[in-house]
């Protein structure tokens, strides 16, 4: 099975939670920041972005990024996961 | 009925009494009048009493956002504020791109927060979903907006929706503003004076509740569409990287690259416009700001401060203090040229006024945020400046529009000589010269007139009113030959329809929007099932309302003024012939306007036929 990788570039987010938006409205119906399984937190000098232990990198943040902070890096191999 | 994207409930909070309470959104308020600016607006009409001051506890202030904040549509996170502004004493908006407090607002629970009363000591309002509190601000009170910004988020974390004041509204500087999370401001027109007439410091927001749309499948493929056309956009790349350097490349690119640290976009937006800059070298080096766009940051170099390090670090410094860079220049380069001239004894004034130097405007920046010797004169602004010195300082004063400075003119801040809708928005907007509502085709100059179509009918202009705003076919071409007051009437409807809904009127993101993709999102968004016709009229009825309140206060045509230094030396030209545009040609203009309205020409007053047929009587 072809999965792959999310590789997080924080230096390049906006922090516009375009991503936080998407994974809320796939995992619970609503568009909802805070139930959302990936965590984006910027500040004018440091940005974290993070993925919660629910997390099935299923890639629906990667899809809606804009600004290249988030990138699906495929791979062979049967898990998914974070670089 | 539960409405998709409505949170569906309005927060009351009164400062005086202290009473908090949360009310349903009546439904038929989003069916009349759509949203965000315009629920904001028909709140405050029915709330406020005619005739109260800006800073009396009787002048309430109504926040809120529209039914497409807190989705994923693109760049749909628009927080408003109406109130009786402290400027022009006209009702009027302030809208700001809502970086996280829109989303936050609507995740809360909450549709629009209205504030009424005044509190007896520095506060503030913790909006933590169910949890709403009026906290005690007097540590805050005397920060800048970065230390309160600062300080609430040590306090309460991040993510977290701030609105705050300076010290700047703090003291009622009259061109005060309120700032979202110190990177998007609100109100030119003296909104933040009017939370500091409150002792509100500031508005923190959190949610947990999440935003439902009513038609989901619908939704998502008219989303996707709108995404994919943005991801298409060839020069989106650049847009993201540059922002309005794009279009206004005033700084050379190299130079904003080094300096550039994190571009920052309010929720949702693809085209984030926000930055944060670095300075690298010089006296200043280490220097960390975060600005509307860059842009502001160089304006100061307009006023003739050479060095772009000192620039960013004077709007960084007025943008602490929490006030309006433009008013700001513009009272002190007047009282300047009154001490020039003798007309303010320089014996008063110990501290020279020197608008090109950084130390100078630092001393005076102070002064006037604390209101310390002729500062507290220079903070009440133009008229109050005319007020004191009367006839013999009126040759010296620039332009003014209700008191302000107008953006764009001849001789303005924004030297733009020609005559569109935005310079001629500035004499019919009630909050006093501001350019954001009046945008069209006319913005970049010599569109050539066979483009204007596609353009009017995306801002959901009828094809009787393209007729009526273009030159016919056949016509010879003449002053007259494009119809800018009526196209104004059309251009206001369209940003009315934006910051109903919650979009973002800046060009580089309506672009993408059209009034039937509007519709057809509104549609899926809420349920309530409208088309581009139907949206266009409650967008002409939200903008009657303002007219209405505005009359209910005593304004009439003779307020919609333009001044004369606009006919003078170096007039406005006209947009398409290039001929100098005469008072009698935009008396013409704003006549145009009101007949397109349907408003009496004589007085600039909504007829009554108009408002039965928009059911406002």
């Amino acid at each position: 099975m072809k999965v792959f990788k999310i590789e997080v570039k924080p230096e390049l987010c906006t922090g516009c939670l375009r991503c936080e938006l998407a994974c809320s409205e796939v995992y619970t119906g609503s568009f909802n920041p805070s139930a959302a399984r990936i965590k984006v937190v910027v500040s004018d000098t440091e940005c974290s972005i993070s993925f919660t232990e629910d997390c099935t990198y299923c890639g629906i943040c990667v899809d809606h990024c804009f600004y290249d902070a988030l990138k699906k890096i495929p791979e062979q191999t049967e898990e998914g996961g974070k670089l | 009925m539960k409405l998709g994207g409505f949170a569906g409930r309005i927060l009351f909070i009164n400062l005086s009494t202290g009473d908090i309470r949360k009310e349903p959104l009546d439904t038929t308020l989003a069916e009349k009048f759509l949203g965000g600016l315009g629920i904001c607006l028909k709140l405050y009409y029915d709330i406020a009493r005619p005739g109260a001051s800006p800073f009396s506890a009787e002048n309430p202030i109504v926040l809120g956002t529209g039914p497409l904040v807190g989705t994923d549509l693109p760049a749909t996170s628009r927080v408003y504020a109406v109130t009786k502004l402290a400027q022009s004493k006209a009702i009027g908006w302030c809208g700001g791109g809502g970086m996280n407090l829109g989303c936050m607002l609507k995740n809360a629970g909450y549709d629009h927060v209205v504030i009424e009363g005044s509190a007896d000591r520095p506060v503030m309002i913790k909006i933590f979903d169910d949890d709403v509190e009026i906290l005690d601000a007097t540590d805050l009170w005397g920060k800048g907006v970065k230390d309160t910004c600062d300080s609430l988020w040590d306090r309460y974390g991040r993510p977290m929706g701030i609105m705050t004041i300076g010290q700047a509204g703090e003291n009622r500087v009259i061109f005060s503003m309120a700032y979202i999370e110190g990177g998007a401001t609100m109100g030119r027109g003296g909104l933040g004076a009017i939370l500091g007439s409150k002792n509100l410091k500031a508005i923190i927001a959190k949610g947990t509740k999440g935003v439902g749309v009513a038609k989901k499948r619908r939704y998502r493929a008219q989303r996707d569409k709108l995404l994919k056309t943005m991801r298409d956009y060839p020069y989106l790349k650049e847009w993201q990287e540059l922002g309005l350097i794009k279009s206004l490349p005033f700084f050379p690119i190299d130079l904003y690259k080094k300096i550039k640290k994190r571009r920052l976009a309010c929720v949702s937006c693809p085209i984030g416009d926000k930055d944060v800059v670095e300075i690298k070298d010089g006296p200043l080096k280490g220097f960390t700001t975060r600005s509307t766009s860059m842009i502001n940051l160089i304006t100061p170099m307009v006023y003739g401060i050479k060095d772009y390090r000192e620039s960013i670090k004077c709007v960084s410094m007025l943008d602490d203090f929490g006030m309006d860079m433009f008013e700001f220049f513009g009272v002190l380069s007047f009282a300047r040229d009154l001490i020039e001239q003798g007309i303010i004894s320089s014996e008063q004034v110990h501290d020279k006024i020197e608008i090109n130097s950084l130390e100078s405007l630092e001393t005076w920046a102070r002064k006037v945020c604390l209101r310390q010797g002729l500062g507290d004169l220079l903070a009440d602004g133009f008229n109050a400046i005319l007020n004191k010195f009367g006839d013999k300082a009126r040759p010296y004063a620039p332009y003014i529009i209700r008191g302000m400075l107008p953006y764009t003119g001849p001789r303005g801040p924004l030297v733009w000589e020609l005559f569109g809708t935005m310079e001629l928005g500035q004499s019919l907007d009630p909050r006093g010269p501001h350019v954001g509502a009046s945008g069209s085709p006319t913005y970049f100059a010599r569109r050539p007139l066979d483009q204007f179509p596609r353009h009017l009918k995306r801002m959901g202009a009828p094809e009787d009113a393209i007729k009526r705003i273009l030159p016919k076919p056949d016509s010879p071409e003449d002053e007259d030959s494009l119809k800018v007051g009526r196209l104004l009437t059309y251009s206001h409807n369209w940003f009315s329809t934006l910051g109903s809904l919650g979009i973002c009127a800046r060009a580089q993101i309506n672009r993408f929007y059209n009034a039937e993709t509007c519709a057809e999102v509104y549609s899926s968004v809420t349920g309530i099932e409208t088309t581009k016709e139907e949206l266009m009229i409650k967008a002409e009825r939200v903008w009657n309302l303002l007219r209405m309140a505005n009359v209910r206060e005593g304004f009439t045509r003779q307020d919609d003024t333009l001044p004369d230094k606009w006919f003078n030396a170096s007039p406005f030209k006209n947009y398409v012939t290039m001929r100098p545009i005469t008072r009698q040609d935009a008396e013409g203009m704003l006549e145009d306007y009101y007949d397109e309205r349907g408003w009496d020409k004589r007085t600039g007053i909504p007829t009554k036929e108009k408002l039965r047929e928009l059911d406002l009587e």
